[in-house]
């Protein structure tokens, strides 16, 4: 990564990523690595920003023109033998403009093996995001799925290359299990009890947790991107082009005749009842379920529970199910896409 | 700080899946977190609270009273408090009544342990009696059942020893060696062995008729009227939490459950959470309760369960892949009215079994249609044998399968792994594929089956003396 121009701060345009000015002696940072956006939380107990990027990234050949281009833009790339690598949000404007689709760097939660500049771009895209620790050791607490069949070992590597690079960046990393950091952004008032669901790109993360303490954790390899694929085979779109939808004006409490959408509905309708049915098949199999009388509250998050109707629908299909606690409330987070840091974010504070 | 000052266990403490501490132990630290408004460090607080708990929790909850063991959690939540108390803004953060009950644990904590240096050796003598886990194991401590006056010679399977609840003192004292009805009143009788059942609910069932087959599918001529088995079930009706706040709830949702069992005559007893027996089918008739299942003793294949078993449910429910436990006033109470009624029809050990070791499905010709107690029966406390480390019938004798969503809810059991071994072993001696032979012992199982709807031709009545030597 010699050649990586990384001085754009790119993310400055998302959400004031590095303009935190807090106390430097108790600022921390939380880091959702997801397969689709990067977000992190930095701040103190009191206040915290948030910063993102999009987890993707676009190889353009090379030439002195093009990387010239790049440099007076500002944009994140590294060159890599004939090619340019444009990492991050950038990466799908450049897209737009190369009318090609941008790539990932992981997929359904990890890193993706198909991928062989996987866990480079990674890291490029996080050193946008994660400045050097200003003092050796400093706490940073990121996301990791709950182990699932599909990710298997691989879970084992994905998490291990990220230690690795954030150890390389001063830090002292802790893995915070992604549906648990849903529980302590949201859940602090219920004692940071009850269920964590974050919705992905890549994946959707279950975790039930009794006063912190995760007693059920689990994944499915399901989220925006199954449903974006899968509605664009059958509508012969592109993902980008359903994802570009979907991320603007859907609407699942409306009906429509728009047949795109009106797959999006289909597949969100699959979606939840893939997670609703994993959710019962785990609670039956647990040996480890809260004893507890009060009702369990569900907090929803990420970007794939984001739109209109998504947290109706998930509702109104788990309560046809008897599950062996009372569902209470079933809210959407106050930020959906930064709930996940946001919690990483209380993990680093508390054991800061 | 630096990395060093995380070790892979802290680290953990955020992934990786835990079981979560006990409910009382969480009513208390729920209860002092809420105190605490800033989330960071309530997030502290609760994580602090929580190391090393296990130990502890083992500790306090081998006290007997629950008034006491609420106090110790109490004390423990406080205690917590400690590290963040020394800190100036985590202070701010929790209610100023919070610290000041901290304090006053503090001094109540220091004035038992100047109380303790005064009165040590009293104090030593009741730390052993009261907190020491594993008590010695001693013949006399052990529970004895007197025996029950089984005609038959039963050969009771080996069995390896299965970890129950150890019952305390009520088993210690003298045992009369025969149950008799010691008093009785309009609503209830009283046994010697100090069981009460109360009667106010009893209604009259069908009455008690059936034949059995024997193990190589000869429907026997012989009628039988009285009971020869004992089915435990559980109500699977709402359970509120065993605490004072709920008694009334505790109370309404029983008296519920019973006026549901008389109209439907679901059991021939019930047993409360607070211990109490009701009968409410008669024992001399049939409670709907069985369903469809299997179960075998000896030579004798048994098809009608709701006739040739009595039907016990503890106000419990099957949930989330177990039974709820149940309360050990209802352990107490169940195991006096199982030697009661051992005692009173001659019932084998082998012969008192869980409604979720005989529930099949003969429509898809699976086990496990109804789960109450498919596991977790406390057998060694009752004086039973283990019948989950024995094969059931229902596989061996007649093939029944299970589904995956079963083996997920239930998990695989002992006995079940030597059915199947067993039906595996058979295949392959006669050559066949297990299919096959399950096939065969399916139609089997219906051919059994509609023998027994055609039944009575031919069949002898048994009188009730006779018939109550059966076991």
């Amino acid at each position: 990564m010699d050649d990586r121009n990384d001085t754009g701060a790119e993310s400055s345009n998302e959400a004031g990523a590095g303009s935190y000015s807090g106390n430097a002696a108790t600022t921390r940072i939380g880091l959702d690595v997801g397969t689709s956006k990067i977000v992190t939380a930095r701040g103190d107990s009191k206040r915290s920003e948030s910063a993102s990027q999009l987890n993707a990234f676009l190889a353009v050949p090379y030439t002195a023109l093009a990387q010239s281009t790049l440099q007076q833009q500002g944009i994140p790339y590294y060159r890599e033998g004939d090619e340019l690598i444009v990492y991050g949000s950038a990466s799908e404007k450049f897209a737009h403009m190369f009318n090609a689709e941008s790539r990932r760097p992981m997929a359904k939660g990890i890193l993706n093996s198909r991928e062989p500049s996987a866990a480079h771009v990674l890291e490029a895209i996080l050193s946008t995001l994660v400045p050097p620790a200003r003092q050796s050791g400093e706490v940073i607490a990121f996301s990791v799925p709950a182990a699932s069949a599909e990710t298997g070992a691989d879970l084992t590597y994905h998490e291990e290359t990220l230690k690795r690079y954030l150890k390389g960046r001063g830090y002292t990393p802790l893995a915070v299990n992604e549906g648990l950091a849903v529980v302590l952004a949201e859940l602090a008032d219920e004692s940071f009890t009850g269920i964590g669901i974050s919705c992905g790109g890549g994946m959707c993360n279950v975790a039930m947790s009794y006063l912190s303490i995760p007693s059920l954790a689990f994944s499915i390899a399901q989220g925006g991107d199954f449903i974006d694929a899968a509605v664009g085979s059958v509508v012969h779109e592109s993902a980008t082009r359903v994802k570009a939808i979907k991320e603007d004006d859907l609407d699942l409490t409306r009906s429509t005749d728009d047949k795109i959408r009106k797959a999006l509905h289909i597949y969100y309708d699959k979606l939840i009842e893939s997670l609703v049915d994993e959710l019962h098949r785990a609670v039956g199999r647990s040996q480890k379920l809260p004893r507890t009388d009060k009702p369990l509250p569900i907090v929803l998050a990420g970007g794939t529970a984001m739109p209109v109707g998504f947290r109706d629908r998930f509702e109104q299909t788990l309560r046809k199910r008897t599950l062996p606690f009372e569902v209470g409330d079933v809210r959407l987070a106050k930020d959906p896409l930064t709930a996940t840091a946001r919690g990483a974010l209380v993990a680093a504070l508390a054991e800061g | 700080m630096n990395g060093g000052n995380h070790p892979s266990d802290v680290e953990h403490k955020y992934r990786a899946q835990r079981a979560p501490c006990n409910r009382e132990l969480a009513s208390e630290l729920a209860h002092i977190s809420a105190d605490i408004t800033d989330p960071v460090i309530k997030l502290k607080y609760l994580r602090g609270a929580m190391d090393g708990r296990a130990g502890y929790e083992r500790s306090v909850q081998q006290v007997p009273l629950a008034g006491v063991r609420r106090v110790l959690y109490r004390l423990r939540g406080l205690e917590a408090l400690d590290p963040l108390a020394s800190d100036a803004a985590a202070r701010a953060t929790i209610r100023p009544e919070t610290l000041i009950a901290r304090t006053k644990a503090r001094r109540m904590v220091s004035g038992t342990l100047a109380a303790g240096l005064l009165f040590m050796p009293a104090l030593l003598a009741g730390v052993v009696l009261t907190l020491d886990p594993k008590p010695a194991k001693t013949a006399a401590a052990k529970p004895q059942l007197p025996p029950a006056p089984v005609v038959r010679q039963v050969v009771a399977p080996e069995v390896p020893p299965t970890p129950a609840e150890p019952l305390e003192a009520d088993s210690l004292g003298v045992q009369p060696s025969t149950i008799w009805l010691a008093d009785r009143g309009p609503d209830w009788e009283l046994y010697s062995n100090g069981l009460r059942i109360e009667t106010a609910y009893t209604v009259e069932g069908e009455p008690r008729s059936y034949r059995v087959h024997d193990r190589n599918g000869v429907l026997q001529k012989s009628v039988f009227t009285r009971p020869v088995g004992i089915l435990f079930h559980t109500s699977e009706s709402d359970l509120w939490p065993l605490e004072a706040d709920y008694d009334k709830q505790i109370r309404r949702s029983s008296a519920g459950l019973l006026r549901y069992v008389r109209n439907t005559r679901a059991y021939n007893y019930v047993i409360d959470r607070y211990g109490r027996v009701y009968r409410i089918v008669d024992d001399e008739t049939r409670a709907s309760h069985a369903g469809h299942g299997v179960w075998a003793h000896g030579d004798e294949v048994y098809l009608d369960l709701n006739s040739a078993f009595l039907g016990v449910s503890f106000e419990s429910r099957w949930e989330g892949g177990r039974t709820l436990p149940i309360t050990r006033a209802q352990l107490i109470a169940g195991r006096n009215l199982t030697n009661y009624l051992r005692q009173r029809f001659a019932i084998a050990p082998e012969m008192c079994v869980t409604h979720g070791l005989t529930s099949v499905s003969p429509r898809q010709h699976l086990i496990g249609y109804h789960r109450d107690w498919a596991r977790g029966f406390p057998f060694e406390a009752f004086g039973l044998p283990d019948l989950y480390a024995q094969p059931p019938p229902s596989v061996t004798l007649f093939g029944f399968g299970y589904d995956d969503e079963y083996l997920r809810a239930v998990g695989p059991w002992t006995g079940l792994t030597a059915a199947n071994e067993a039906l595996a072993r058979e295949a392959k001696a006669r050559s066949i594929s297990v299919t096959a032979l399950r096939a065969e012992r399916r139609a089997a199982y219906q051919l059994w089956v509609n023998q027994l709807r055609g039944k009575n031709a031919g069949a002898v009545e048994i009188p009730a003396q006779q018939a109550n030597k059966r076991g």
